[in-house]
């Protein structure tokens, strides 16, 4: 178990900076989320803290101490791979065995270590199996062994749930979370999944463009995130962008407010309304999601019984004043204190 | 139940023309024995049934001036048996083998292992590398007898050039030596070809599982064994198979370099089947001995099977770990804290990388002199004036360039050298032949090859395609004894389709097999579709696969005629006269023919029979390395 304090971290490919000065302070024990689109960085970040790529710039510490000189066999981390990366030719039993034979430890203690893992993860009954043999999410959980079996210092997930079916990801998901806090471990789990980040996370690092947009725990990247970019990237459907001028907010500002706060009311009253033409009624289970056409925007509102709504009606939205957001349209900051 | 057979009958009607063959088999389409139907009807002419009369011929004793055969059963292999020449060839052509299947898997898995790594002009190095393979073998044979001959030879020349002439000697003087050089020059000539297959298994390895090992904490040598060398495994079962099927049938490279000598030290097996046959046609026994030469190939391909490909994995896992196992249950599993741990290193971390650095590139430089040094040299004697090649003392340096050499083989009419003068046809009997068989067989290797990659489940189609891929087994030589009895009495030695026919062997299941891995890669969707927008089968192959595998089509055709141009023993054997002989057999020709001071031409002759492979190698790589991976029958 490790604290990790990233200072000054850029990594070029050649010409192209992938990360630029990027800094980061994570505790010992803590779940971390890398969250961005694809090639945001996340990955190669992930990779410069495993060693498996050579940093640029920038110190890169555990507990303090610092490792980017180190490499990947002398800094105790562990690594879940999205493809798993399972030694085809070996049982799982030998699979998980290999990190600790690399420790050259005697066999009577990798044999119970390996049983402490395959116990752990419920894989005793897959021991002896080849990993072709052996299902997604069973793969999956092998994978997850050879990692925490040595015990490492900290954890680090690439999309290790990308390649599983929607109903195992989910439970996957929960297995991991418990496991992460039953061995205390510090993980990095990078994702290009929201709900995969908001459920698993002590605290999401959004990315883009090899910078860290917002560090900060799940509801508050969801409540009140950093800019426009983590506004837009977080939350399910996307948040709506308007120009900022429609409800009397200053020029050069962008209101945004998430469909979920936007719900169909009688008339023009409160402190933000919208009206406009109802295009289309999609439901979503608990929700119906309105698509309304406010001018030359078409707005997404949600609400809870569409009776009476038929679309080519005239419809009203209105949202509180706190659910707002402002930004900047240039830059993309938050400026709710400003306005 | 209802449901069920509902199920079924769907299935059924969707699946009338597609449907897993296993399951209908018997009622495949009638197109699809169409498609291979011409292949193996002409293999059985002219493979199956040759093989057969050579059978027929080792249980004959045949007498060459009287031509009377007699039936002997068993006693020309009762002769061959009990003869001490037998037993010495084979012990020969096993030490040759074993050295050369050796070296060939060593040297070729060093040059993959470099060619995966990243560096600049790692391109132009696969090329470089892939040249000694693409060459012709007799342009091989005469470069390697130039580098080790005795008075002015290349080898001797250097050690002049550097102050060490007190070393030169007469390579092929000593017996055991010759042996080793010869097995040396087809290690030259074999390893890019394990390159190629292990190269293209490297590049099919996740990259992941090489990061995963780091983490693991496995160093550089833990990983190549413990990652890398089980994912090669059945690439390397499958290229020590091929290298030691051309071990045992190499013939060119003896034929050019020492025939069988000196005295009978480098008399393999092959040489000594082609001796009784051609020299002293003495058909039953060379038959006889070139039948035990089959069988060999055909045990050594079985007994390699059974001792390297994978064994059943559980047996082997549930041995080692049960009893710990048990006791481990009992005991409670329970997480063991473990110190981190601190890597012991000898050098420092700096010193090492550079170090491996320096190693690397110190093995590009490696690679590249031993594969494209011997070809320059070639290049460099062809343009230097004949009198420089009896230099005493030797040199490797040329006095002068002078293209008088490629003068006398192109523009002949005024030399007196008579070998010279047939160049130019040979190289023009060499491009007909080579253009003729490979459109013929790529064409039909193109149903073929359609009906074996679609229809690979249905028993007929996979047991006819072991039978292409086992005549990859039988020597050529095997094969060109009855050719030569058979084309004498139809009178088509020395003709164009007598060369066509005994090509057709080698290329028809070479590019059956290279046009069915092109096929599939095809998606069967693809098919369906065409079939459903309303394509008969000939139109959809005609019109979607075709356009579709043409990629393909190039490869088979540009590996087709490279074999075709290359190949020296049918061409040798079953050509008399300049009409028809290819550019080998004129190579070879000077040999005998010339005189030591005229060995210019035969240079110059030697460098006109590499330009097409060197330019394949150049600029049609990937169709190149396409055929080798694909094809599996070039030796």
């Amino acid at each position: 178990m490790a604290s990790i304090k990233i200072s000054g971290l850029s990594k070029r490919f050649g010409d192209v900076a992938v990360i630029k000065g990027l800094d980061l302070s994570i505790e010992d024990g803590e779940f971390i989320s890398f969250l961005g689109p694809s090639g945001c960085g996340k990955s190669t970040l992930l990779y410069c803290i495993a060693g498996l790529e050579e940093i640029n710039g920038g110190s890169i510490r555990f507990d303090g101490n610092e490792i980017s000189d180190l490499g990947p066999r002398e800094r105790n981390i562990a690594l879940v791979f999205q493809d798993y990366a399972l030694y085809p030719h070996m049982s799982v039993r030998d699979n998980i065995a290999f990190p600790l034979r690399q420790q050259k430890l005697d066999e009577t203690t990798v044999a119970k270590q390996v049983a402490w893992a395959a116990d752990v993860l419920g894989i005793e009954p897959l021991l002896d199996r080849l990993p072709a043999a052996l299902s997604g999410g069973q793969r999956q959980r092998v994978a997850v062994g050879r990692a925490i079996v040595r015990n490492p210092s900290v954890l680090l997930m690439d999309e290790p749930l990308s390649n599983l079916d929607a109903s195992l990801r989910v439970r996957m998901r929960t297995e991991i979370r418990k496991l992460q806090k039953e061995l205390g471990i510090t993980v990095i789990f990078v994702t290009h999944d929201q709900e995969e980040a908001m459920v698993l996370s002590d605290r999401i690092a959004v990315m883009n463009q090899g910078a860290v947009q917002q560090f900060a725990a799940p509801m508050e990247v969801y409540a009140r995130p950093a800019n426009r970019f983590v506004a837009g990237f977080i939350g399910s459907p996307q948040m709506n962008f308007l120009p900022a001028q429609i409800c009397g907010g200053r020029e050069g500002h962008v209101v945004g407010v998430r469909p979920h706060d936007l719900k169909p009311q009688p008339e023009l009253a409160g402190d933000f309304t919208l009206k406009g033409e109802l295009l289309l009624v999609e439901p979503a289970g608990p929700f119906q999601f309105l698509d309304v056409a406010v001018g030359d925007h078409i707005v997404r509102a949600t609400c809870v019984d569409p009776a009476g709504l038929a679309p080519g009606d005239t419809v009203t939205l209105g949202a509180a004043r706190e659910a707002l957001r402002f930004f900047a349209t240039d830059g993309g900051q938050c400026v709710n204190h400003q306005s | 139940m209802v449901c069920e057979e509902r199920m079924t009958a769907t299935t059924d009607t969707q699946g009338i023309e597609f449907s897993t063959p296993r399951r209908r088999a018997g009622r495949l389409p009638g197109f699809a024995y169409l498609t291979v139907a011409p292949t193996l009807i002409l293999m059985v002419v002219i493979v199956a049934l040759p093989l057969i009369y050579s059978l027929y011929l080792s249980f004959n004793s045949t007498n060459p001036i009287t031509k009377r055969w007699i039936f002997v059963g068993l006693a020309n292999y009762t002769k061959v048996f009990q003869s001490a020449d037998f037993w010495w060839s084979l012990a020969r052509t096993g030490y040759f083998s074993l050295l050369a299947v050796i070296g060939t898997t060593v040297f070729g898995t060093l040059f993959a292992l470099v060619l995966n790594e990243r560096f600049a002009g790692r391109g132009f190095l696969r090329s470089i590398v892939l040249l000694p393979w693409a060459m012709a073998p007799v342009s091989i044979g005469v470069l390697w007898s130039f580098v080790y001959a005795g008075n002015f030879g290349l080898l001797n020349g250097l050690l002049h050039d550097l102050g060490l002439g007190r070393y030169a000697t007469a390579w092929f003087g000593d017996g055991f030596r010759a042996l080793n050089l010869v097995a040396l020059t087809q290690i030259w000539n074999q390893a890019p070809l394990t390159t190629l297959m292990l190269l293209s298994a490297l590049q099919s390895m996740p990259a992941n599982l090489h990061r995963a090992a780091v983490l693991d904490g496995a160093g550089p040598i833990k990983r190549f064994l413990a990652i890398t060398l089980p994912w090669l495994k059945p690439t390397l079962l499958f290229s020590t198979i091929i290298s030691t099927i051309n071990a045992f049938m190499t013939f060119d490279i003896i034929w050019i370099m020492t025939r069988g000598g000196p005295g009978s030290a480098t008399m393999t097996l092959s040489w000594l089947g082609y001796l009784q046959s051609f020299q002293f046609l003495k058909f039953g026994e060379g038959a006889a001995i070139l039948y035990v030469l089959t069988i060999l190939s055909l045990a050594c391909a079985i007994l390699y099977f059974f001792v390297l490909s994978p064994r059943r994995p559980k047996a082997a896992a549930a041995g080692t770990g049960e009893d710990t196992a048990l006791e481990v249950v009992r005991a409670r599993p329970a997480m063991v804290v473990m110190k981190p741990r601190i890597r012991r290193r000898i050098v420092s971390a700096a010193t090492a990388k550079t170090l491996s650095r320096l190693f690397f590139r110190f093995s590009i430089v490696a690679i590249f002199v031993w594969s494209f040094l011997p070809v320059a040299a070639l290049v460099f004697i062809s343009l230097s004036p004949a009198t420089d090649l009896i230099r005493t003392p030797p040199s490797i340096f040329p006095s002068t360039l002078t293209f008088e050499n490629y003068r006398m083989v192109l523009m002949a009419e005024g030399t007196a050298n008579v070998q010279a003068q047939r160049v130019p046809i040979s190289l023009l009997n060499s491009f007909l032949i080579g253009s003729i068989v490979a459109v013929l067989n790529v064409g039909l290797g193109t149903f073929a090859g359609y009906g074996f990659a679609r229809y690979a489940g249905n028993r007929f189609f996979s047991i006819s395609l072991w039978a292409l891929l086992l005549t990859r087994m039988v020597p050529a030589l095997t094969l060109v004894l009855p050719f030569f009895v058979i084309f004498r009495s139809l009178g088509l030695i020395d003709t164009y389709p007598g060369m066509i026919i005994a090509y057709s062997t080698i290329l028809m299941p070479l590019a059956a097999w290279m046009m069915k891995t092109a096929f599939e890669t095809v998606p069967l969707s693809l098919e369906r579709a065409a079939l459903v927008d309303g394509c008969s089968r000939w139109t959809m192959f005609r019109k979607v696969l075709v356009p579709v595998v043409r990629p393909g089509i190039i490869a088979a055709l540009i590996f087709c005629f490279l074999v075709s141009w290359n190949e020296f023993l049918f061409a040798m054997i079953l050509t008399s006269t300049p009409r028809t002989q290819t550019i080998p057999v004129v190579i070879a020709g000077f040999l005998n023919q010339a005189r030591f001071y005229e060995y210019g031409p035969l240079f110059a002759a030697s460098v006109l029979a590499i330009l097409p492979p060197v330019a394949v190698t150049f600029f049609f790589q990937r169709y190149l390395i396409q055929g080798a991976l694909s094809g599996a029958v070039k030796g």
